[in-house]
């Protein structure tokens, strides 16, 4: 939790929302329903770093140095602020659409090369973060939920339910202090590592050790919780009590028929917090200095750079909106009761 | 989604019935021992904050009177050391607790309240005016809620209340979408019927039978959101978006990483407030949970 | 079958965890094996915004730039005055109105080509023509007419009026042959061609900035091969990184910082006297350049009275002690200790000493009587002395020092309203009048004027709130005056006479109150180096000087063993040993559990 102020509401597959129609019809349905969110977080972008934005943009945008009328002039016309409200909404959408997210004040480059720089570090962390979380909290939540009320159940169930309300910065915080100079303090990579790839892979490794850590100690705990409730759930579904009775074993019985079924609200929560774990990295970046996506809206907010800021609220709202669309195209594929219905 | 029981099965004033099933609830309650922990710990805390002005002096916290050096570390005088002004760790997070609880609460309040209005309204109305708002829930409740409080506090400044607003304004949709679909479970209810048919109106069904049927699960929702909101607020005050002068968790973590702390390995000042933030949270959740499963049966032998 | 798939990924993960950890004495070795004492490693917390020589801004930025370009006119390691870089010698007409400057002969650029009158010429013509090479120093040729070359050496630059930092132009010098054909608003390619002690040779925005050095020097290649600034998110982790050896040196330590780093055997600190001060402005009744009245400020603070009430009610001395550890000096006249030249310090009656009780009479004499919950009323108005206090969001300084002011304050009956402002936002809304109390601070050059300049009455805002820098909307006919006169007087101890009669005219008028002068505070590794050149010496910096003095003197320490790589290479050597055995241990035991467990039932 932590970062996403909201928690997610895992199983959008317990309401298969009905109404007949094709496997075409319900893509067509949910894509449509993306686009439309899509379409809102634009407009949302605009309306928050443009219409609500209070004061003189020039000044905003030279943070209060001194200009020339020529030059006042010249900013205005490159971020079209000579325009009218309109005007400037048709502009945005036009460079939006070949990818223009204007130029940054702090960096003096492009917004989308700034970000497109930040990108891979960003899906480092949260890809291998996401990863160990989901195996450990996979494998922890089918632990804890087969052994029910058992002392490892309430111990790893207890310090779950711990880390998921700590702070994730305050973890990093921790840690940090503890561990004294074991690791890198921050960054990606030591500039003077050796350019060949192993190198650079292996300090990068090194760097990489806290900032995982803290990001998988704060996610895998949700997908615990919610693999054994799910799985707790689905044991007491007749088929299992059928397939026992058929005088499958214990540890059968689990793997063939209650796991995979249980995998499924589980892994629909995956998908729909990657986009959440992306934006949660923003604190765990700020704290190990990591160069991705979340450190530089961090630093955008100190300066603060609008024109970046609107950039880095789009990607990170369009990478949610994206992923919950795979979370619900993969449902489909996966789970029979949707396909059904 | 859970499916509690309603509370109330008949039509008519029904003030026994609801007392009765309060005492069989409470009793169910006090069969999960986490969950009373938690109550516990939340009475504890609540009232400690409530009380800190009469039991501590609030010079304490005032930074011209302090009278510590800076950071000590912890000792017969002050107990968890001191923070970078001398003042003791120990009373700030005693003070710290209200703005924070304060802050978590006014925000849950706030997004509760959006959220059950719009759910009882989607819930209840249907048509196209319903749709459309459902669709804006679906949207508001992708949107990364960090990132969007970040940007709504860019614009509106920083502050208590940009942070009670930013979390109030991020958080609403998931307690909407429970909200709609309890309305609806109760809506499909005879009794319903039977209510309409008499002539009662709108305002009545949803006084008198929807409101009464939803509030124990928006009441869980609350206890659980809380504890989300509270660290939204510390994660906010930490990235700088808070009240500088106020003390909360939040704000005191930000110091103490601003001013060094992990460097001079000051942890008596940065694991007590991420260590109350923790504690608190865990509190609202256990109750939460245990609430939810003496509301949904089927939840209780989890 | 589903089962053993996912104990082969679950080992898979485990040995590639095992092995990322084990496999790190690898890549300390290697990094140890490519430092080997000549590279200095520099950790730098503030962001890069640009190594364009034309539009970098931030004290980073310009910190790298001065190591890579030599300017006309270099600041002495030990005063900080004007002494020959790429000038020999120059020499100013009669009228001061024309400057001709001597460019020197044999001095090339790090390619080889020499360097010549035309560079310089070119580089200066650039920002007279061109909007966006005026970006950063635009200030320094805002009154010049002309620049020309008559020779390969002769530079001549005609002013419209006497201007006394011609002798301190604080502009790189770039290559004609390389600028003449890029874009001057483009980032420019590495290597870049220089003429400082080093060359900027690699940049990775919020990583790092690499710089080699300077075989073609003038003044002889540096002592060290490379120079290296690594970002930093957080002076913590800079510190941190500090004590590990992960960079040799470090400034922008918080006091706490500092104070932690006293016993560490292979560190030495350095506490420099800044050229920074904090200052609280008080909006004593914003106007336009007109004269127009702008802005919301309260009206009782155009009464000098009251804002000298204000300055004595604040403690400079419990600033500078809890606020920033006793690393700063407390607050006295407008121009930091540091140019002892200029600075002023009051004294004797002059002198305004922490009394709140004293500040509290001097209201109640003045009218100001306390309303029923405390507060002061304006007698005038009738408003109660409420003012809002603004402050930089995320500044250490303004957001620990906030609650004593307030505090303070609050003591003579005067309530204080904090508002965190982001920093762009602070500078319209000030800007623009609309502040009561708020937080602002200058760094200081060896030349005063700038920093006196924002005091005058030309430099308040036109009609529209724009064009200008102001401070604290002060405007003082005697100010002014004096300010013209300092500003062509080029005999030093009479400039410097009236530059401390103008700090006496703020001090009394208090529109401003000096709240401290923040010390620099730098940690180095003395295992691998020996001391640096401090500019001014003594007191001065390592890092941020008014020139390149603290990076050209880098030498590594003598007998400079890194002997802490190889022991930490074989605590990873243990460390990842330890993870393999207790992970395939854990595996295996997990495995033989299952089994029996299964076999059990």
């Amino acid at each position: 939790m932590t970062d996403a102020l909201t928690t997610v509401e895992p199983p959008a597959a317990a309401t298969p929302r009905g109404g007949g129609g094709g496997t075409l019809r319900y893509v067509l349905s949910k894509v449509g329903a993306a686009l439309i969110s899509l379409g809102l977080i634009v407009v949302l972008g605009f309306v928050l770093f443009r219409v609500l934005l209070p004061g003189d943009p020039v000044r905003t945008l030279t943070r209060g140095a001194p200009v020339t009328p020529e030059g006042a002039a010249a900013l205005e016309r490159e971020y079209g602020f000579d325009l009218p409200l309109w005007g400037q909404f048709t502009r945005y959408l036009g460079n939006l659409a070949h990818g223009d997210l204007d130029r940054s004040l702090v960096f003096k480059v492009p917004v989308a090369q700034k970000i497109g720089e930040r990108l891979g570090p960003t899906l480092l962390l949260v890809g291998v973060g996401t990863l160990i979380a989901v195996v450990l909290g996979l494998w922890l939540g089918t632990r804890t939920a087969w052994r029910r009320g058992s002392r490892f159940d309430r111990t790893a169930t207890g310090i779950a339910l711990a880390l998921w309300s700590a702070p994730t910065f305050w973890l990093g915080l921790v840690l940090l202090t503890a561990t004294g100079g074991l690791f890198p303090s921050g960054g990606i990579t030591y500039p003077d590592t050796p350019p060949d790839f192993l190198s650079q892979a292996l300090d990068t490794a090194h760097h990489m050790v806290l900032p995982t850590i803290t990001l998988v100690a704060v996610v895998y705990a949700q997908y615990q919780l919610v693999m054994r409730s799910s799985l707790v759930e689905e044991m007491h579904a007749e088929h299992l009590l059928t397939a026992r009775a058929k005088g499958l074993r214990d540890d059968e019985v689990r793997r063939r028929h209650a796991v995979p079924n249980a995998l499924l609200p589980t892994v629909t929560l995956v998908f729909l917090h990657l986009g959440l774990v992306v934006s949660g990295a923003i604190t765990v970046e700020t704290v190990f200095s990591w160069p991705g996506l979340g450190l530089l809206t961090f630093e955008a907010l100190r300066f603060p750079d609008y024109p970046l800021l609107q950039g880095t609220f789009l990607v990170l709202a369009a990478a949610v909106v994206v992923m919950n669309l795979v979370a619900d195209l993969l449902l489909r594929v996966l789970d029979p009761r949707v396909r059904a219905s | 989604m859970t499916a509690p029981e309603p509370v109330e099965r008949t039509p008519g004033p029904a003030w026994a019935r609801r007392r009765a099933a309060a005492r069989r609830a409470w009793g169910e309650f006090t069969r999960h021992r986490a969950g009373v922990l938690g109550l516990g710990v939340l009475v504890l805390v609540i009232a400690l904050a409530a009380l800190a002005p009469l039991i501590t002096d609030a010079d304490g916290v005032d930074v011209t009177r302090a009278t510590g050096g800076r950071l000590e570390p912890p000792g017969g005088r002050y107990w968890l050391g001191t923070d970078e002004s001398g003042r003791s760790v120990l009373l700030l997070v005693l003070w710290g607790a209200r703005i924070s609880l304060l802050v978590g609460l006014s925000a849950t309040l706030l997004s509760i309240a959006i959220g059950t209005v719009v759910g009882i309204l989607t819930g209840h109305f249907g048509g196209w005016g319903s749709a459309l708002l459902m669709r804006l829930t679906d949207f508001f409740l992708v949107l990364p809620s960090l990132v969007l409080a970040i940007a709504l506090s860019t614009v509106i400044g920083p502050g208590v209340g940009t942070i009670v607003l930013a979390i109030g304004v991020t958080s609403w949709p998931s307690a909407a979408r429970l909200v709609r679909a309890q309305t609806l479970g109760v809506e499909a209810r005879p009794y319903i019927e039977r209510s309409r048919a008499l002539g009662g109106g709108h305002l009545h069904v949803i006084g008198k039978h929807v409101l009464p049927g939803v509030l124990p699960l928006v009441l869980v929702n609350t206890t659980l959101a809380v504890g989300t909101a509270i660290v939204a607020e510390s994660t906010l005050a930490f990235l700088g978006l808070g009240d500088p002068v106020a003390i909360s968790w939040g704000s005191m973590l930000r110091s103490a990483s601003n001013s060094g702390a992990v460097t001079a390995g000051a942890w008596w000042y940065l694991v007590p407030p991420g260590l109350a933030i923790a504690v608190v949270v865990l509190a609202f959740t256990l109750c939460g949970r245990a609430m939810e499963s003496v509301l949904n049966p089927r939840l209780r032998e989890r | 079958m589903r089962q053993r798939r996912w104990a082969l990924g679950a080992s898979t993960l485990v040995v590639a965890m095992s092995a990322g950890l084990g496999a790190v004495p690898a890549a300390t070795t290697a990094t140890a094996a490519a430092q080997q004492g000549t590279t200095l490693r520099v950790a730098v917390t503030q962001e890069v915004d640009s190594l364009n020589p034309f539009l970098s801004i931030t004290r980073t930025g310009t910190d790298i730039l001065r190591a890579a370009f030599e300017e006309l006119t270099t600041a002495s390691a030990a005063d900080l005055s004007p002494e020959p870089g790429l000038a020999e010698k120059w020499e100013p007409s009669p009228d001061k109105l024309t400057w001709t400057y001597t460019v020197r002969r044999g001095a090339k650029w790090s390619d080889g080509q020499p360097i010549t009158a035309a560079d310089v010429a070119f580089t200066f013509n650039l920002m007279l023509s061109n909007e966006t090479a005026r970006t950063a120093n635009g200030n320094y040729v805002a009154q010049w007419e002309s620049v020309t070359a008559p020779d390969e050496t002769t530079v001549v630059v005609k002013t419209r009026a006497p201007q006394t930092t011609m002798v301190a132009l604080d502009i790189p010098i770039v290559p004609e042959h390389v600028w003449s054909k890029v874009d001057v608003g483009a980032e420019p390619a590495y290597p870049m061609v220089g003429s400082g002690p080093f060359v900027i040779t690699d940049f990775k925005e919020s990583q790092y900035t690499r710089l080699s050095a300077n075989k073609q020097y003038w003044r002889g290649a540096p002592k060290i091969d490379n120079l290296d600034f690594i970002h930093y998110k957080n002076a913590d982790a800079a510190v941190q990184a500090l004590r590990n050896g992960e960079v040799d040196l470090v400034n922008g330590l918080t006091p706490t910082q500092f104070d932690a780093l006293a016993g560490d055997p292979d560190i030495e600190r350095n506490n420099a006297k800044g050229k920074r001060f904090n200052e609280l402005v008080m909006n004593p009744g914003a106007a336009t350049a007109t004269g127009q009245p702008i802005g919301d400020g309260h009206p009782a603070l155009k009464d000098p009275r009251l804002r000298r009430a204000i300055a004595q009610a604040i403690d400079s001395k419990t600033i500078v002690d809890k606020v920033s550890g006793g690393y700063a000096t407390v607050g006295g006249g407008y121009i930091p200790p540091l140019f002892s030249t200029y600075h002023w310090e009051p004294t004797g009656d002059q002198a305004r000493p922490f009394d709140p009780a004293a500040a509290n009479s001097a209201l109640d004499a003045a009218g100001y009587a306390r309303g029923g919950d405390g507060v002061r009323v304006d007698p005038a108005s009738g408003r109660p002395l409420k003012f809002r206090l603004m402050l930089h969001s995320g500044k250490a300084f303004d957001e620990q020092s906030a609650p004593f002011i307030q505090g303070w304050l609050r003591d003579i009956g005067i309530a204080v309203d904090v508002r965190s402002v982001a920093d762009n936002k602070l500078n319209e809304d000030t800007t623009a009048g609309r502040f009561d109390l708020a937080y602002s601070g200058w760094t200081g050059n060896p030349d005063p004027d700038a920093v006196l300049a924002l005091q005058t009455c030309a430099s308040r805002p036109n009609a529209d709130g724009k064009g200008a820098t102001p401070d604290s909307f002060f405007c003082d006919a005697d100010y002014d005056r004096l300010y013209a006169q300092q500003g062509s007087e080029f005999d030093t101890a009479k400039r410097a006479e009236i530059v401390k009669r103008m700090q006496q005219i703020l001090h009394a008028q208090a529109p401003l109150t000096i709240l401290s002068y923040d010390n620099a505070l730098e940690a180095y590794r003395k295992d691998r180096f020996a001391p640096f050149t401090l500019s001014p010496d003594p007191g001065g910096f390592i890092m941020n000087q008014q020139s390149y003095w603290g990076y050209y003197s880098a030498t590594p320490a003598s007998a400079s063993a890194s002997g802490g790589s190889s022991s930490s290479t074989v605590v990873w050597v243990v460390i990842g040993a330890v993870v393999v055995i207790a992970a395939v241990a854990a595996l295996v035991l997990a495995r033989r559990r299952r089994a029996t467990a299964d076999e059990r039932e």
